[in-house]
C-alpha cells in the first residue's frame, strides 16, 4: 500500500513537473528605464523591438532598444532571445541603414555602460549579465512560453476502462493561455484519443499566473498504467 | 560631379578605415541625439575568357568595378527619422563615376503596422532590390544577374514619391510586412539601357528616361523559423526622349527627335528565403512584361516592341567559419519567353534555346571576412548565352565588335569596406 501510494505520488509529481514546464535558466537580465511599465517582457516582444518590427511593447509602451557590442551577456542575449549570431544581426541592421529603412540602435561597450545609459534614457531597454549591478534600472522577467507559472492544476481523470486494461501513454497538448491566466484553447497534438480527451478536460480548468500577453506552450501529460 | 573615381577612392580607403574608428569613438550629436554616419567602398577585378562583359575590356582583365556610398541618419524623435545617402559607381562605362543622390527621405512610423516614407526612396522589390548596392551585405560579388542586373540597376532601384509600409503580427502565424509605393523613376542616364542606345549604330542619345512607378510588396515571415515568402509587383509608365544620329539609311536626318512611351509595363516577382543557423537558401522568380511604343522623328504611327522576359535563380550559402562563407547559385534569364524554342527538350547547357535569347549562369563564391568591416570575395561564373541585343544584360556589341561567343567564364575578385 505504501509502495502504491509512493508510486501515485511520483506520478503526481511527474505531472506537476511536466505541466509547469520549468523555463530555461537565464544568465542575463533584461533591464529597463523606470519609465517602462510592467515587470515582464516576452521573447517575441524583444525580437520585434530589436529587429525593428515594433517600436513598442504589446501594451503600447514605446521602447528604445540598446545593444551591447560584445561580451558574454550579448552572446547569450543573441542566442536565447533573438536566435541570431552577431554577424547576422549586424548585417541585418546595416541592410536597414544603407537602404534607408532604419537606423542602428544605440550600442554600448559594457554592462556598466548599458546600465548607465538605460538608467538615464526614457523608455530604454537593454540586457546585462545576471550578476551585473542594476542600480537605477528595473529588471524585467523574461517571459518565455515555457516559463509561464501554473497556479492551479486539476488532475485529469484516468478513464476506468483504460486503467483496467492497463492502457497508458503520453498525451501532448498545445495550450493557449490568455493574458489573465485562463486557458483559452487546447489542441490535442498526440496520444491515445480517450486519454487526450480526459487530459483536455482537466487542462481547460488550469489557471496560470497573469502575463503581459497571451502565450502558447506545449504540455505533456503521462498516464501511467499500473 | 565627375572625378577619377578609382584612384580617388583607393586613396581615401585608409582614411575611411581611420575614420571609422574616429566616428565610432566620437558620437556626433545634434540636440542630444546621435547623428549616424555610415559609408562603404568596394573595388573589384573582372576577367573573362571570351566576350567582354559589362561594357569593359574584361578579356584583358579589368578593375572597372568600383562603387562607394556615404549616408547620414538622424532620429529626430522615436517615430520620426530623416536620412540621405549619396552613391557613386563606375562599372566599365556604366555609372561613369557620377555621384548621385541615392536616397533622401523622411520616415514617420506612426504605428508599427503603418508608417510613411517620403522623398527619394529605395524600392522594395524582391529580396535584394533595395540592398543590391551594398555588396558587403551579400555573399556574392555579383548578385544573380537574371534578377539584379548591375547594368540595369536604374530600372528599379528607387522612386521619388512616397511609401506606406508596416509590420502586422499574426500571432501564431508569424508576421506580415507590406510596402506600397508610388513615385517617379529617377532620370538616370548612366545605366546600361541609355548606354546601349547611345553606343550602338544607329544611335539614340537619350536625354530623358523617367516615368511613374507604382508597386507593392508583401512578405510573410512564416511560423516556420527562418522561412520567408514574398511577392512584389510594379507597374510603370515610361516616358523617354532622345536625339537620333546615324539613321540616314532610313531617311531620318541627324538630330531628329525620339520618343518612347509605355503601352503596358509590369513586373511580377515571387521569392522565398530559408535561413537556419549557418545555412541560407534563396529563390526568386521574375516576369517582366514590356510593351513600349517608339516614335522616330515625330512619326504619328509608333513602332511597337513587346517582350515577355522571365528569369529566376536558386542560391545557397553556408558559413563555414566566422571568417569564411561559401555559396553557389544557378541563374536563368530568358529575354523573350515567347521566343524560347524547344524549351521542353533543353538541357542545362541551354542547347535548345538560342544563345541570343538567354543567359544561364552557374556561380561559385567564397567570401572571406578579414574583419567586421572588410571582406574579400572570389567568384567564378560559368555562363551560357549572351541575351538579346534589344534587351541588354551585361553583353554589349561595342565591346564585342566581332560578335559573341556562346559561353563566357568570368572571374570576379572584389573587396569591400564599410563602417
Amino acid at each position: 500500500m505504501a509502495m502504491r501510494q509512493a508510486k501515485i505520488l511520483l506520478v503526481v509529481i511527474g505531472l506537476m513537473t511536466v505541466a509547469t514546464g520549468n523555463g530555461p535558466a537565464w544568465n542575463i537580465k533584461v533591464i529597463a528605464n523606470p519609465s517602462v511599465k510592467g515587470d515582464r517582457v516576452s521573447i517575441r516582444e524583444l525580437k520585434n523591438v530589436y529587429l525593428g518590427k515594433a517600436s513598442a511593447l504589446s501594451d503600447g509602451t514605446p521602447i528604445e532598444p540598446v545593444l551591447a557590442r560584445r561580451g558574454m551577456a550579448h552572446e547569450a542575449f543573441l542566442k536565447q532571445c533573438l536566435d541570431q549570431s552577431n554577424e547576422q544581426l549586424q548585417l541585418y541592421y546595416r541592410g536597414l541603414v544603407f537602404s534607408g529603412k532604419g537606423s542602428m540602435p544605440k550600442e554600448v561597450n559594457s554592462d556598466a555602460e548599458m546600465v548607465a545609459y538605460v538608467a538615464r534614457t526614457r523608455n530604454a531597454i537593454g540586457y546585462v549579465s545576471a550578476d551585473a549591478n542594476t542600480d537605477g534600472v528595473r529588471t524585467l522577467n523574461i517571459e518565455s512560453p515555457a516559463s509561464r507559472k501554473l497556479v492551479t492544476r486539476i488532475e485529469p481523470e484516468y478513464p476506468d476502462i483504460l486503467r483496467a486494461n492497463r492502457i497508458g501513454g503520453v498525451v501532448r497538448l498545445e495550450v493557449t493561455i490568455a493574458a489573465n491566466g485562463t486557458v483559452q484553447a487546447v489542441e490535442i497534438l498526440g496520444g491515445n484519443p480517450i486519454l487526450a480527451e480526459a487530459a483536455e478536460t482537466a487542462v481547460r480548468k488550469w489557471i496560470y499566473a497573469p502575463a503581459r500577453s497571451q502565450t502558447t506552450l506545449e504540455v505533456t501529460i503521462p498516464f501511467e498504467a499500473r | 560631379m565627375r572625378f577619377r573615381l578609382t584612384t580617388t577612392l583607393i586613396a581615401i580607403l585608409p582614411l575611411l578605415a581611420a575614420g571609422s574608428l574616429v566616428l565610432r569613438a566620437q558620437e556626433i550629436k545634434i540636440a542630444g541625439r546621435p547623428l549616424e554616419v555610415h559609408g562603404s567602398f568596394s573595388q573589384g577585378f573582372m576577367y573573362t575568357n571570351q566576350n567582354n562583359y559589362l561594357t569593359d575590356n574584361t578579356t584583358s582583365g579589368s578593375f572597372g568595378l568600383t562603387d562607394g556610398s556615404l549616408n547620414l541618419n538622424y532620429q529626430i524623435f522615436n517615430k520620426l527619422r530623416v536620412g540621405a545617402q549619396v552613391y557613386d559607381r563606375k562599372i566599365g562605362a556604366i555609372g561613369r563615376g557620377t555621384v548621385q543622390l541615392d536616397w533622401a527621405l523622411v520616415d514617420y512610423r506612426m504605428k508599427d503596422w503603418m508608417g510613411f516614407r517620403a522623398g527619394k526612396v529605395k524600392t522594395v522589390l524582391g529580396l535584394y532590390n533595395d540592398t543590391q548596392d551594398s555588396e558587403f551585405l551579400h555573399t556574392w560579388a555579383l548578385l544573380p544577374q537574371s534578377i539584379y542586373p548591375v547594368d540595369l540597376r536604374e530600372s528599379y532601384i528607387a522612386h521619388t514619391g512616397g511609401d506606406i509600409y508596416g509590420d502586422i503580427p499574426l500571432k501564431k502565424l508569424g508576421t506580415l510586412s507590406y510596402t506600397a509605393y508610388a513615385g517617379q523613376r529617377p532620370n538616370d542616364l548612366t545605366g546600361g539601357y541609355a548606354y546601349a542606345l547611345g553606343a550602338y549604330v544607329p544611335t539614340i542619345h537619350v536625354t530623358s528616361y523617367t516615368g511613374l512607378q507604382v508597386g507593392q510588396d508583401v512578405r510573410w515571415a512564416t511560423p516556420v523559423s527562418g522561412l520567408l515568402l514574398g511577392a512584389s509587383h510594379q507597374s510603370q509608365d515610361v516616358n523617354g526622349k532622345g536625339i537620333m544620329f546615324n539613321w540616314a539609311v532610313l531617311g531620318i536626318p541627324d538630330g531628329s527627335p525620339f520618343r518612347e512611351g509605355t503601352v503596358r509595363d509590369f513586373t511580377n516577382q515571387f521569392y522565398v528565403q530559408y535561413q537556419h543557423r549557418k545555412l541560407r537558401i534563396d529563390g526568386e522568380y521574375r516576369r517582366y512584361w514590356r510593351n513600349h511604343s517608339l516614335y522616330f522623328n515625330n512619326a504619328t504611327t509608333p513602332f511597337n516592341i513587346a517582350s515577355d522576359s522571365r528569369s529566376w535563380y536558386i542560391a545557397g550559402a553556408y558559413r563555414l567559419h566566422k571568417r569564411l562563407e561559401v555559396g553557389a547559385y544557378h541563374s536563368r534569364y530568358y529575354a523573350d519567353w515567347n521566343q524560347t524554342h524547344n524549351f521542353r527538350v533543353e538541357t542545362f547547357t541551354g542547347s535548345g534555346d538560342p544563345p541570343d535569347n538567354h543567359i544561364f549562369d552557374w556561380t561559385l563564391t567564397a567570401r572571406v571576412d578579414l574583419a567586421s568591416y572588410w571582406n574579400v570575395k572570389i567568384e567564378g561564373h560559368f555562363m551560357d548565352g549572351y541575351g538579346s541585343p534589344d534587351s541588354v544584360h551585361g553583353f554589349y556589341q561595342p565591346q564585342n565588335p566581332n560578335g559573341f561567343q556562346r559561353t563566357t567564364n568570368l572571374l570576379v575578385v572584389r573587396t569591400g569596406f564599410n563602417f
